[in-house]
């Protein structure tokens, strides 16, 4: 496993990837890219997911669904990183004819599932672990999923069946960043008190700073083991916009693409 | 020939059972519904039932994601909920993954009539169509359903499976070969009926009332709606001089706009006219026979249509 030196320099070289890719399209949802660049370098590069780049659909690898979807150029820079598919590929990120489009589908290596429309993964997720537990197989399925994600009803309703049913193969992360496309989450509809809701549907409930590569890694460390009868939900507090002064807590920064004077400090800022 | 006439849904569940009991892989989902024959898959393959409550969009998700690890996934809610509630799961989650889900969905049209518009769905084909790959089948008999179902379990697309009520008269043999898509069940050299489901009954009886009027009339059933075999249909329309359609489904994006797509598409110019559900709510309620009529598709109203039609058509 890397140390958290190392796993702090490999979600700074994500976040530049990402730059690039978004700078290079004209397009992207940076924001949201930035906020759970931690979480996927944890999860990717931490020791916490079994997969074979080599071999994308090996049986026994865990599962992963990016159920916000519009955090694709995070997941495209460690697949791509890990030698899901080349390198290259990133450069073609939503240009003519690119398997990368700015969500991510099944065509790409590494990809379980169709994702961007939001509040679907959480349910395909849970289809994929029942299927896992109906076989009595030890892989986990996993699925980072936004907070403004949580404002769809279907979330709730997977949320359910998967506490009713005891899913505990099933893994679901929050990127808690506190902010939708144009405003923050408590100024829409709030979804505190969060853990309790959770709680309220059978969930396993950890809170983490999704920042800290100490408490992902230490909040991921059991996963395999947890005796509790009951799928784990991660509530990860985050910026979105991390990494990147600017960008952080900052509402146009949904989807805005830096240019000029702002991509060069922005290309300062992450080369530190 | 016929053995004894059952519920359309206890033929088509008796064929989803007799599938799930030689493969382990086949997971029946239901939507908080029920039928007389899946007690005893509740009964006897435990394993392979769930309820996963009233949750349609939660249904397709956990569908996929039971495909996506190599299942064959059947799912079943009322036809409004399983198309309607959940479309775009059904897009996303079925189609775009390419994952051959069966969807069936119970009660289409007006078989629950006095459960009012929010349990009547007269738009599921037209939106169900637009979702690419999907195909359609609309069983008209017990033989049908039955054997739908097994042509969808070996069908690698998502199937969405139109699912009527009760013991219909029997239209097929039981060695007849489903394979075509489309069957002209009756010759008729003035008109031809094209019509699907539970209207194939009324168009049988719809041509025995324009018997006494000297107009022969033809009756297509199409049982699959999507693809649509449309150079069978074309063979058949041939044959005659002019059609209507007839369907329990919205005049729009049902098969009176699929057989009208078809002849625009083929350069074929013939005099059409479509029976189905007007574009509108008629905000009263009664048995499925009195919304027919309400809607103008009971026979009667539909003769006399046809009568006026044909002063204009001067034959």
């Amino acid at each position: 496993m890397k140390s958290i030196n190392e796993l702090e320099k490999k979600a700074n070289w994500v976040r530049n990837q990402v730059l690039s890719m978004i700078v290079s399209a004209n397009k992207g949802h940076i924001g949201g890219a930035f906020s759970c660049a931690d979480i996927l370098t944890a999860l990717y590069y931490g020791d916490v997911l079994k997969y074979n780049s080599h071999d994308p659909s090996w049986f026994g690898r865990d599962r992963f669904i990016l159920s916000k979807g519009h955090s694709a150029p995070t997941l495209y820079a460690i697949l791509a990183d890990l030698g899901f598919f080349s390198m290259s590929e990133l450069n073609s990120f939503c240009q003519k004819g690119s398997m990368l489009g700015s969500h991510p589908d099944r065509s790409i290596p590494g990809v379980e599932a169709n994702t961007g429309s939001l509040g679907h993964g959480l349910s395909v997720a849970t289809g994929m672990a029942l299927s896992g537990k109906m076989g009595k197989k030890n892989h986990l399925v996993f699925v980072v999923l936004g907070d403004g994600e949580c404002q769809e009803g279907s979330v709730w309703e997977a949320a359910m069946f998967a506490g009713h049913y005891k899913i505990n193969n099933l893994v679901a992360i929050i990127d808690y960043n506190r902010q939708t496309a144009t405003d923050f989450i408590d100024n829409s509809v709030d979804l505190e008190p969060f853990i309790n809701k959770w709680k309220d549907f059978n969930w396993d409930v950890r809170s983490v700073n999704g920042h800290s590569f100490e408490e992902l890694l230490k909040v991921f460390s059991d996963v395999r083991t947890r005796e509790i009868l009951k799928p784990l939900v991660v509530i990860a507090s985050t910026i979105k916009g991390k990494g990147v002064s600017f960008m952080e807590g900052s509402l146009p920064w949904h989807h805005s693409v830096p240019t000029k004077e702002y991509l060069e400090i922005a290309k300062r800022e992450l080369s530190i | 020939m016929l053995e004894t006439s059952i519920d359309i849904r206890d033929a088509l569940f008796d064929a989803v059972y007799d599938l799930a009991i030689n493969d382990k892989e086949l997971i029946f989902i239901t939507g908080d519904m029920g039928a007389f024959s899946l007690e005893k898959f509740k009964k006897n393959l435990p394993d392979q039932y769930i309820n996963a409550g009233i949750a349609e969009q939660n249904i397709i998700g956990l569908a996929a994601g039971l495909a996506l690890e190599g299942r064959n996934v059947f799912v079943y809610a009322l036809a409004p909920f399983i198309t309607m509630r959940c479309y775009e799961q059904i897009k996303i989650d079925i189609s775009s993954m390419h994952l051959p889900v069966k969807m069936l969905g119970s009660g289409p049209g007006f078989t629950y009539s006095q459960d009012g518009p929010t349990h009547n769905v007269v738009q599921d084909v037209a939106i169900i169509r637009a979702i690419p790959g999907v195909v359609i089948f609309n069983p008209s008999d017990q033989v049908s359903a039955k054997n739908i179902i097994k042509i969808s379990y070996k069908c690698q697309s998502p199937v969405y499976i139109r699912i009527d009520k009760g013991e219909l008269p029997r239209l097929y043999s039981n060695d007849y070969d489903f394979s075509d898509g489309l069957s002209l069940l009756k010759k008729g050299n003035d008109l031809l009926i094209i019509t699907t489901g539970i209207m194939v009954h009324q168009a049988f009886k719809l041509a025995d009332e324009l018997a006494k009027y000297s107009i022969d009339a033809g009756i297509v059933d199409i049982y699959r709606i999507k693809p649509i075999n449309d150079q069978l249909l074309l063979s058949f329309i041939g044959q005659v001089s002019r059609i209507i359609t007839l369907e329990e489904h919205s005049i729009i994006g049902g098969i009176g706009s699929i057989v009208s797509e078809i002849l625009v598409d083929n350069g074929k110019i013939m005099p059409v006219k479509k029976f189905a559900v007007a574009d509108k709510y008629i905000d009263r309620y009664g048995d499925r026979e009195w919304t027919w009529s309400a809607y103008g598709l009971d026979v009667s109203s539909i003769v006399n249509e046809i009568l006026n039609w044909n002063k204009i058509l001067k034959v």
